[in-house]
């Protein structure tokens, strides 16, 4: 019954719109007093949501196999999905308001190389999803690790993080959403800034004269203050957000797995088993960088979409001690020498032709051009172009300076940046195909680019010695075409 | 046993020294035949805009830049026809026991090697235009599909054929091997 109930629910919010849109045609088409329209469509309304969340209901089967779950949904387009366990990357579940109370989960599982969540379990007891869990991490051991007597007085979950209140105030100031929001408004808010003071500047040459000044100072101030309070709005908004989504934030490390639970209504659970994990990424944008923390990201295979948000475990803090114990957690001791850090001094440049070429490409030829071309128009004003030139030079040198590699026995490291610092870890052995390219001036000077291809995306290191780079490739061919694991 | 012996970088089997097969010579012509098809094409609408509309040649008002630019295909003929000839000599793939090798680029030349161990599938696909020459080209996909799969153009279609067998044993013997 519970579980029956939960589903409605579930299903009134995601029929909402659908239903609605005949729901309002019909009050359109309906003649009769304003009242008796709005009681008629809100009874109509109610009845086709719960009526069509019945009957999603009805038709939601599911069933968990020996090696499999089956799940039998549809009502008119009938669809039946086939997971097996071994295919699954991640388990997520999420618990929001309604559901807490009757104790139950919605379950999403991961797979390989879809965009979107492949399975689905809407409303199930937290107790068989987890249940459901263990088998899925019984699974993953099963098949990698032959000697598993060995692991089992560590069974414990251990954990490795949790964040603070004040955290949450630190992800909301310098999430990407916040900073969009901000760029965007920018432009907006300069021209609200503008239309103030020219108002104030009109009524106060039309009033008085004596008093312009202040007036306009007035104005001035009166704008400030407006984008304040926005930012002031923004900054809440986006901390509150911080809030819902991460509050009590935990991360553990299970025998084969990372689990994170956080949330202050929903609450979200993240798991992911560490052979399924591709890439550990540690993410440092201008705002962490003031606050001295990092983002962190582990990237699951994915199919390369852009909407693949979920296909990664996400730490939305830690601090610079805590790179190393994650990288552990994550890695293992397969990864010696792991070092996220991006400060550290072990970084390798990359070649200084960088400079050169990319200043070429993006600097000089395009100014050039736009000079030249304008010039016929705007005869000297063209010149203005030129200003390009120490701007691009400014961000080319940057970006020069953030660049830089690491290689250690099994694994690559990679920094990059501009304004803040990203930096990536994988192992040799997950690369699914790499390829080394020369243009005729990294030919000239003995220059080659690497493309690692992994399963979560690809990552270029530029400017690097071509021998050093053929070697590399070698080096790694020979390390996935002889490992004993594969790469997922 | 686990054994690990060290292994010395120098001894590792190197890529660049392998064998490089070429492009079927026929995959120039094929190429050139597509851009004969593209430039009839753009011939064609050059033609159908003057004498339906008569904006190309006639000083009927139109401005000058648009009648320019209309002409502009035209210019593009030499390198239509000049780059099947510079770019397909440049092509070249390799196959060894463990991965496969794929050269390709003028400007930006780039090696690309794929062990077998990683492909997840091989799709053969030939064109009208292919099947002209018998022709035939090759995909091959990891996992992930991040930046495209690698394709090979240009096979002789019986080689294709072979070498996708090759691959799909080569496959199937390493998950036996796991």
């Amino acid at each position: 019954m519970i579980f029956y109930l939960g589903k409605i629910f579930k299903a009134i919010s995601q029929n909402a719109v659908q239903t609605l849109a005949p729901g309002a045609v019909f009050l359109f088409a309906y003649e009769g007093d304003l009242m008796t329209r709005i009681a008629l469509g809100l009874t109509l309304f109610c009845v086709i949501v719960i009526s069509l969340a019945f009957i999603r209901y009805w038709f939601f089967r599911y069933q968990i196999g020996a090696d499999s779950i089956l799940i039998r949904e549809g009502v008119l387009k009938k669809k039946q999905l086939d997971i097996k366990f071994k295919r699954i990357q991640a388990v997520n579940t999420t618990q929001n308001v309604i559901f807490r109370p009757f104790d139950l989960v919605t379950v999403q599982l991961d797979t390989a190389g879809s965009a979107k969540q492949e399975g689905y379990l809407p409303a199930i007891k937290s107790a068989l999803a987890e249940s459901l869990k263990a088998r899925l991490r019984d699974e993953t051991r099963a098949d990698d690790t032959p000697t598993d007597e060995e692991t089992d007085s560590t069974d414990a979950s251990r954990k490795i993080l949790s964040l603070t209140n004040f955290d949450m105030v630190r992800i909301g100031l310098s999430s990407k959403q916040a900073l969009i929001i901000l760029a965007l408004l920018s432009p907006l808010l300069d021209n609200i800034g503008n239309r103030i003071k020219k108002m104030v500047d009109e009524s106060a040459l039309l009033t008085v004269l004596d008093n312009a000044g202040i007036s306009i100072a007035g104005g001035v101030s009166l704008a400030i203050t407006g984008i304040l309070l926005l930012l002031l709005l923004l900054a809440g908004a986006s901390i509150t957000g911080a809030f819902l989504r991460y509050y009590n934030f935990e991360l553990r490390a299970e025998r084969e797995s990372l689990r994170s639970t956080a949330g202050l209504l929903t609450r979200h659970e993240h798991s992911v088993s560490l052979n399924k994990i591709q890439s550990l990424r540690a993410i440092q944008n201008p705002m962490l960088r003031f606050f001295k923390r990092f983002r962190v990201r582990a990237k699951q295979a994915s199919s390369g979409k852009r909407t693949d948000e979920g296909k990664q475990f996400i730490v939305p803090l830690c601090d610079l001690s805590q790179l190393p114990q994650l990288g552990a957690a994550v890695f293992a001791d397969e990864f010696p020498y792991l070092n996220l850090d991006p400060t550290s001094s072990k970084w390798r440049p990359i070649s200084r032709s960088y400079i050169r070429s990319r200043l070429v490409l993006f600097g000089i030829l395009p100014t050039i051009a736009a000079v030249s071309l304008f010039y016929a128009l705007i005869g000297n004003a063209a010149l203005i172009f030129l200003i390009w030139l120490p701007l691009c030079a400014l961000a080319v040198i940057t970006s020069y300076r953030k660049y830089g590699y690491d290689i250690v026995e099994t694994g690559v490291m990679l920094r990059r940046g501009f304004l803040g610092y990203q930096t990536t870890a994988f192992l040799h052995r997950k690369i699914q195909r790499i390829s080394v390219t020369q243009t005729k001036l990294q030919e000239r000077k003995g220059l080659a680019t690497i493309r690692f291809y992994l399963a979560s995306g690809s990552l270029r290191l530029p400017y690097v010695d071509f021998n050093m780079a053929k070697d590399l490739r070698d080096y790694i061919l020979y390390k996935v075409e002889s490992s004993r694991f594969g790469w997922h | 046993m686990f054994e690990n012996p060290e292994i010395a970088v120098d001894d590792l089997p190197k890529a660049e020294t392998v064998e490089w097969q070429d492009m079927d010579p026929k995959f120039a012509r094929r190429k050139l035949a597509e851009s004969a098809i593209a430039f009839v094409i753009i011939v064609l609408a050059v033609v159908i805009l003057q004498i339906v509309f008569g904006v190309v040649l006639a000083d009927n008002g139109a401005p000058r830049l648009i009648r320019t630019l209309l002409l502009a295909p035209l210019v593009l003929v030499v390198p239509l026809f000049a780059w099947p000839l510079i770019s397909v000599p440049k092509k070249g793939y390799a196959v060894r026991d463990k991965d496969i090798l794929y050269k390709s680029g003028v400007f930006w030349r780039t090696v690309t090697a794929i062990p077998f161990n990683r492909i997840q599938h091989v799709e053969k696909s030939s064109t009208p235009l292919d099947r002209k020459f018998n022709l035939a080209s090759l995909q091959l996909f990891t996992a992930g599909g991040s930046g495209g799969d690698l394709q090979i153009h240009g096979l002789p279609a019986r080689a294709a054929e072979k070498l996708r067998v090759f691959i799909l044993d080569k496959i199937g013997s390493t998950l036996e091997k796991n």
